[in-house]
């Protein structure tokens, strides 16, 4: 049973796997190609993955919730897509290198929209990018694309944040009252039950709460909220805060 | 490494330094978090890599350049733009690649189309941004690029 429920938590990794195993058997030739073409990726994961979970972490220590609103929230404007736009394109490293970086930007604060543009610029013009272009196809067609590409950002992005709204995405502040785990976004990190064992348990690879008679100790769980590095813990003052932020800024 | 990675580790390094020097507690939390991001995505994104390293194995971006060469230039551009989804291509080579595509004859469309594609929108990715970002912004986004790199690959092929 429990061997079967780590397998389901890990289904992509172990249908990865299953592909390895029979393209071994059916070709081993091409199943070491494969092998020989994952270590180029996983070298360059590893150039940029660790400083961008650094630099994630260290920019939602200093920069402030009100700066990231005023910047790329929602009442940012040209400003903020434009801000996005020069955010992505200086970036390095593939696309789902920006996703903890956007994740933690869009809970402080950030809207949709300027979500999209930054992955988007990320994807397709950042500036290294460019400069290849240029190299081998010419500047003419590097500039063409570039202002195509910007105009298909601006638009697609509108789009994008008519149909998908902030609830959408995983571990919003939720309206409720006292402490609760977006269970989704928990990564199982622990951190929380060493910070606050009373309140915080680890199960089945997820953080749960225990049963306490009356309110958790605010400084306690004050902590507990700031070392969850994916944001999942919420709860009573937390959630005042970010519906007073939400009425503000509108 | 290229310059821009190597700027965002002088950068990085600079910042944690500074600001270990102005609080030394929080900057270890900080760490800690990180350290945590790290645990959390690494899982999904080996599993991903080394799915990428099969995909382009059974599938390498030649064979495909080949493939859509032989289409008529709506179909190959579909094509194009659906086989870019489906495979991760570094910048490094997809432009070469690209370049050899457009000299060859193939077309600027079904081209612009494997390029806007092939970075933009990921089959492969899916379940990690799935998770990060929940389902429906992630199926939006994906859709929404890939319509929208046809529609630049289109405009392109015009101007050009």
């Amino acid at each position: 049973m429990r061997a079967l429920k780590i397998l389901k938590q890990n289904l992509f990794a172990a249908l990865v796997a299953a592909a390895y195993i029979a393209l071994f058997i059916v070709r081993a030739d091409m199943g070491a190609a494969s092998l020989k073409n994952s270590a180029y990726y996983i070298k360059e994961m590893l150039m940029i993955m660790p400083v961008v979970f650094i630099l994630t972490a260290l920019l939602d220590l200093w920069v402030p919730k009100d700066r990231i609103i005023k910047y790329l929230g929602k009442g940012a404007k040209a400003k903020g897509i434009v801000f996005s736009l020069v955010l992505g394109s200086i970036s390095a490293g593939p696309v789902y290198a920006a996703f903890p970086l956007c994740v933690m930007l869009h809970k402080k604060g950030a809207s949709i929209r300027n979500i999209v543009v930054i992955l988007s610029a990320w994807a397709v013009i950042k500036v290294p990018m460019l400069l290849n272009e240029v190299k081998f196809l010419g500047f003419q067609f590097m500039a063409i694309r570039w202002v195509l590409t910007v105009a298909a950002i601006i638009a697609f992005s509108w789009i994008t944040a008519m149909i998908v709204k902030d609830g959408d995405l995983p571990k919003e502040g939720r309206e409720q009252i006292g402490p609760s785990i977006n269970k989704e976004a928990c990564i199982g990190c622990s951190l929380c039950a060493q910070s606050y064992p009373e309140l915080f348990e680890m199960k089945n690879r997820k953080a749960t709460l225990r049963e306490i008679g009356g309110a958790p100790d605010p400084d306690k769980f004050g902590k507990a909220v700031a070392s969850c590095p994916v944001k999942a813990i919420s709860g009573g003052e937390e959630g005042a805060e970010r519906r007073e932020e939400i009425g503000a800024a509108m | 490494m290229d310059v821009f990675t190597l700027a965002i580790w002088v950068g990085t390094a600079v910042f944690l330094a500074v600001s270990f020097f102005r609080d030394r507690g929080k900057t270890k939390q900080a760490l800690k978090a990180a350290l945590g991001m790290g645990k959390g995505m690494m899982g999904s994104i080996l599993s991903i890599i080394f799915l990428i390293g099969l995909v382009l194995t059974v599938l390498p971006p030649g064979r495909i350049a080949e493939f859509v060469g032989g289409q008529s230039p709506l179909w190959g551009t579909v094509a194009a733009a659906a086989l870019g989804t489906i495979t991760l291509v570094p910048a490094f080579i997809a432009f070469p690649l690209v370049g050899t595509l457009v000299h060859a004859g193939v077309g600027i469309v079904p081209s612009v189309a494997f390029l806007t594609t092939l970075t933009m929108v990921g089959i492969v990715t899916f379940p990690l941004e799935r998770r990060e970002f929940g389902l429906k912004f992630t199926a939006v986004r994906n859709a929404l690029s890939f319509a929208f790199a046809i529609g630049i690959a289109f405009i392109m092929g015009v101007i050009i």
